[in-house]
């Protein structure tokens, strides 16, 4: 089979798997990502599992068919990526984020920095470089609220204060998440790197605040086919060029272009076009591509699952640790009163255990540390393998540690239906008692 | 008038002109319960949201579409990034009021741009409404409806008759 046609072949192959998937796994109440990432290991080990002859190595496991072709694979996750994080950016509500109240700021920062700085001692600690150890804390940051959200509506904890404050937090969250990268993948001295952050944001952050309705207004006026579409994308692939060029993390580019456009309708009205790229190619392709990097034999290493171990430890206790302690220390708004009751202890708990699970962001996280260097190519089968069983594991463990942690809250919520049912049989009796007496 | 001519005057109206005023719009607070809301959209196209009615700030717009996400329940809704603003809006999901399903990003447009300006706008971004605003204050509105309206009514006055 010729290189173009095995290439082809196996995104169809990549896309179609993704979506079955997806879609067996979100039947479990799971999120989707788990299975496209479980079909792309299996794509990626086909050999391991015995299915496949070696010289028919999948080509979306990056181990290609030839190095041109791999290349092309690796450069479609990677725009997969970039569209993830335009996509997450522009369903910002900024309003949103500038409503986050105090136990949803100080939670949000401790959640991301003590599992940060636990993490990189740790792998210091373990004999990493203190770059690599960094990346490796960074991959532990940002929390996936979205499965938090779905257990907390069925819970009917969702409108509650601490799902409020979860909810606040998580924007927040992801954008720490997605900006501590730099740090890991940036290079030069630290003072270059700081000096060309805070460029990059005042050119994309404040200076393209102000210009980008004009752009929009100029786009409007070209009148071709899908012209506004093509133009922001245009504008956002020279950010994502910026930031790649400067930091290695195209990321933040297709990032701030996202949050800058999320003000605009305008822009709001684009992301049905770029969910159809996104949702339809490229994202689906990018977590397929992510799983099948995973090399099984990389667990006939004891040292792959020390870290596995490790990050998994922290990237649940440090969570819990940080959220819940910020939350904590702020008494929710309450005053100094309730500081040292269980009832604030108890909230902090329930705030700190929501934010444990990890998906996208930690994938996006874990690329372009590899890509930009930060954790060299012989560690890398290693790190995926014990980013996938951190993420695998939190997704797992956070429906049933949240129904035990809001259980009194579920216990309410039963009493409070059974007195109601209770109740309307008592008044059905006493119609039809009524209606017998011919009353 | 025949529809040539009618078109053609159509498309030169400045929008000021045929816009109804805040009377006959529908328009509700953002702490208006959800189900009021649901009952006019059985009637109505979209529903306008606002600050409260003295104000008339422009909080946001609920589309007939938006409904959609309102019913569903919300594991009909994938929790991914980039998808959850879609699901916040589920009923189920614990929305109750007005603000907590209208889409905040309203597409605007100016009282002195004309029916074609309008049209144009709408194919674009593949909308029926677009709000007239005076600062953050809605003052009025240029529908699909109120376009049709219109026209028919410029071809009554030109006392042609529909052909079509």
């Amino acid at each position: 089979m010729e290189a173009v046609t095995w290439l082809l072949f196996a995104i169809g192959v990549s896309l179609i798997l993704a979506k079955i998937g997806d879609a067996i796994i979100e039947r479990y109440e799971l999120p989707g990502v788990l299975g496209e990432l479980i079909m792309g290991m299996i794509l990626g080990n086909l050999v391991y599992f015995g299915l496949v002859a070696p010289q028919y190595l999948p080509i979306v496991s990056g181990q290609g068919y030839t190095t041109d072709m791999t290349s092309i694979a690796n450069f479609l996750a990677k725009l997969g990526i970039i569209f993830l994080l335009f996509l997450g950016a522009l369903d910002t509500d900024i309003d949103q984020l500038k409503k986050t109240g105090v136990t949803a700021t100080v939670s949000t920062v401790l959640g991301v920095f003590v599992p940060l700085i636990m993490g990189w001692f740790a792998l210091m600690a373990m004999g990493y470089p203190s770059r690599e150890a960094f990346a490796g804390g960074v991959l532990l940051t940002a929390t996936s609220i979205g499965l938090t959200v779905r257990v907390m509506m069925d819970l009917g904890v969702l409108k509650s204060e601490v799902g409020a404050a979860s909810l606040s937090a998580s924007v927040m969250d992801d954008f720490l998440g997605i900006a501590l990268v730099i740090f890991a993948v940036g290079t030069g001295s630290l003072f270059g790197l700081t000096l060309k952050i805070i460029a990059f944001f005042v050119i994309t952050g404040v200076i393209w605040w102000f210009l980008v309705d004009y752009y929009i207004k100029f786009a409007e006026r070209l009148h071709v086919e899908k012209g506004i579409l093509g133009m922001a994308l245009g504008m956002m692939f020279l950010f994502a060029a910026l930031a790649e060029g400067w930091f290695a993390a195209a990321i933040e580019g297709a990032f701030m272009m996202g949050l800058t456009l999320s003000k605009l309708p305008e822009g709001k009205r684009l992301m049905d076009d770029v969910r159809a790229i996104g949702y339809g190619l490229l994202i689906p392709f990018f977590f397929v591509h992510t799983g099948a990097m995973l090399n099984l034999t990389v667990f006939e290493n004891a040292n792959a699952l020390i870290l596995a171990a490790v990050l998994t430890t922290i990237a649940v206790v440090g969570k819990i640790l940080g959220r819940g302690f910020g939350a904590w220390i702020t008494a929710w708004g309450r005053g100094r009163d309730f500081l040292f009751t269980r009832e604030n202890a108890w909230m902090s708990l329930q705030m700190g255990i929501g934010s444990v699970p990890r998906t996208e962001v930690a994938l996006v996280d874990l690329m372009v540390a590899i890509h930009g260097g930060a954790i060299p190519p012989s560690d890398a089968p290693a790190f995926i393998a014990a980013t996938l069983i951190f993420i695998t594991v939190s997704v797992l463990i956070t429906p049933p540690l949240l129904k035990w942690a809001f259980r009194a809250e579920i216990e309410e919520s039963k009493a409070a239906r059974a007195a109601q049912k209770a109740e309307r049989i008592q008044e059905t009796k006493k119609r039809i008692k009524e209606i017998k007496e011919g009353r | 008038m025949d529809v040539e001519q009618a078109l053609e005057k159509f498309h030169s109206l400045k929008l000021a002109d045929i816009n109804p005023g805040v009377a006959s719009m529908p328009i509700v607070p953002e702490d208006a319960d959800l189900m009021s809301v649901l009952k006019t959209l059985r009637t109505r196209h979209h529903v306008w949201v606002v600050r409260d009615k003295d104000s008339m700030e422009l909080v946001g717009v609920i589309r007939y579409m938006d409904v959609i996400d309102v019913l569903l329940p919300p594991e009909a809704h994938k929790f991914r990034l980039g998808m959850t603003s879609r699901t916040m809006k589920s009923l189920l999901g614990g929305a109750t009021k007005a603000g907590d399903v209208a889409e905040r990003q309203v597409l605007t447009i100016d009282e002195n741009d004309t029916v074609l300006d309008a049209l144009t706008k709408m194919r674009k971004y593949k909308t029926q409404v677009l709000a007239i605003v005076e600062g953050e204050k809605l003052v009025g509105e240029v529908s699909l409806r109120i376009l049709i309206d219109e026209l028919l009514r410029l071809m009554r006055v030109g006392g042609a008759q529909w052909k079509q």
